[in-house]
């Protein structure tokens, strides 16, 4: 009973763009694809201080952070940033600043054992 | 005409009308003959033929535009036909919308109501 | 407490002035005022019951031409007619509202966003339309929730297309079939939307320039919990004659649909 009124509900909201998984997830691919293909030229256009490789990585790295996510509209929600955040590199509208955020190379890990804390003065 | 001819509407983008008898005459014959395809206790199409038919009425009746823009009493003939022009295109979209069905779906409880932490001391 | 001390010389300097204004201004208005002496609230305009009723009608009149579409009707603010509509109905209904020749709200005000979120829906998106030829306002309201998209009105208001970035930046409410739907006010590689309530005042990151890396960072924020604490109230009270003074309550307008 329960699991019908759960599939009713699921079958009542509207979809953003994909219809099923496999359709967001093609969506996904194609999201990575675009950036990956991208990369080579985002190196040269913003001067950052890392190679191909390494912005490689860091890519598939945002991407398997999500890997959690299964809510196809959720996906597309994503999946619709994620365009949007590729059209900004794109068109030159990010600056180098920006870009690297996504190494985030200034943040320090949070202590984790007792003495570290301790010496940065946290509890 | 009534003797002077018409330069301008004073309107910026609203060039004067050539013929407009011919014009609204055949306008209003089309958004009529939409509003025949639309079921016959339509609010929207009963309150619709009444405005069109009354400024058909009015159109026939008398052949001086001057005279005509002050009993239809809304803006010049220009901005009739525009009127006229909108309502046409109204009708047609809304025989796709068929807007004269029941409602299609109630407002979740509390939606509507405010202030919202009043009304439900649950939350 | 030092702040107000140092304040109460300026305020009885400005008691006198306000003693010699009480003075003049009867004299002043004098010839403004002809009837109704007993005024408590001179600021509050006043409702033009008349046209009221006309709004009234004219809510009843749009309800009855879409049924399918206008949940409620209502009176807000004493003089301000509201349609609540279905999320599906946005266009047909901004469509109609615009170009039936008794309506003709050509020209969008603003589109507002509300979060309110208790409810299943917790977006209200607000559409304030202004009809030139007829003189009148309306407003027309939705809902929708965090993943449900609306549909964009740009083919109807040109103007519509900056509001609903806006609104898609500010509370990630998504809007389909958007010509160009992107940020508008928050930073590039921004995260999250700002005027969500569960959004933190101050931000999830702190952006500063650093000076071995020679350009901008962002980092998450940490702040320590004496910080967090926002005294948002000021000291004093802004407007201590309207501290009762609550606002006219919204009235429903009985439709059709409504009666059965």
């Amino acid at each position: 009973m329960a699991s019908q009124g759960m599939q009713r509900a699921a079958r009542e909201v509207k979809p953003i763009l994909s219809l099923d998984r496999d359709e967001a997830r093609k969506r996904v691919l194609n999201l990575y694809k675009a950036w990956y293909r991208q990369i080579p030229y985002l190196v040269r256009q913003y001067d950052i201080p890392r190679t191909v490789e390494q912005c490689k990585t860091k890519l598939r790295e945002e991407f398997t952070k999500y890997e959690e996510i299964k809510d196809v509209r959720l996906v597309d929600m994503m999946v619709i940033k994620g365009q949007m955040e590729l059209k900004e590199v794109v068109n030159n509208w990010k600056q180098k600043g920006h870009i690297m955020t996504y190494f985030k190379d200034t943040v320090e890990p949070k202590p984790k054992d007792f003495l570290s804390k301790f010496l940065q003065g946290k509890d | 005409m009534s003797g002077i001819i018409k330069m301008t509407t004073g309107l910026t983008g609203l060039a004067v009308a050539n013929n407009p008898h011919h014009t609204l005459g055949i306008l209003y014959s089309k958004i009529l003959r939409t509003l025949q395809k639309m079921p016959e206790d339509a609010a929207y199409r009963k309150y619709t033929e009444e405005i069109i038919n009354e400024r058909a009425n009015v159109l026939k009746a008398n052949k001086d535009v001057d005279v005509v823009e002050r009993q239809i009493g809304c803006g010049q003939i220009e901005e009739v036909i525009v009127q006229a022009e909108n309502e046409l295109i109204l009708a047609r979209k809304m025989l796709n919308w068929r807007p004269w069905e029941p409602l299609l779906k109630q407002p979740p409880i509390e939606q509507w109501t405010w202030p919202p932490a009043q009304s439900n001391p649950k939350h | 407490m030092s702040v107000l001390r140092r304040l109460i010389p300026v305020a009885a300097r400005s008691t006198t002035l306000l003693n010699s204004l009480k003075k003049n201004a009867p004299r002043a208005f004098a010839t403004e005022v002809t009837e109704t002496p007993k005024e408590t609230r001179p600021s509050f305009r006043k409702i033009n019951q008349s046209s009221v009723d006309q709004l009234k009608d004219f809510g009843r009149y749009v309800a009855e031409c879409l049924p399918k579409y206008i949940q409620k009707v209502q009176i807000a603010a004493g003089d301000e007619l509201e349609l609540l509509i279905v999320p599906e109905g946005v266009l047909p209904v901004l469509q109609f509202l615009k170009d039936h020749h008794s309506c003709q709200f050509s020209n969008l005000v603003d589109i507002a966003g509300m979060d309110v979120p208790s409810r299943t829906n917790r977006f209200e998106v607000i559409y304030n339309i202004l009809s030139l030829r007829f003189n009148a306002r309306i407003r027309v309201k939705t809902y929708t929730d965090e993943l449900t998209p609306l549909e964009s009105c740009n083919d109807i208001y040109k103007a519509a297309n900056w509001y609903e970035r806006e609104i898609w930046d500010m509370y990630g409410v998504f809007f389909s079939n958007h010509p160009d739907l992107r940020r508008i006010l928050t930073d590039y590689g921004f995260e999250g939307h700002p005027f969500r309530k569960d959004f933190p005042l101050s931000g999830y990151v702190e952006v500063r320039y650093d000076d071995e890396k020679k350009r901008v960072v962002v980092e998450p924020l940490e702040l320590a919990q004496e910080f967090r604490r926002f005294e948002l109230s000021a000291p004093w009270e802004q407007f201590p004659n309207f501290r009762n003074a609550k606002p006219k309550e919204t009235e429903e307008v009985k439709t059709e649909k409504s009666k059965k």
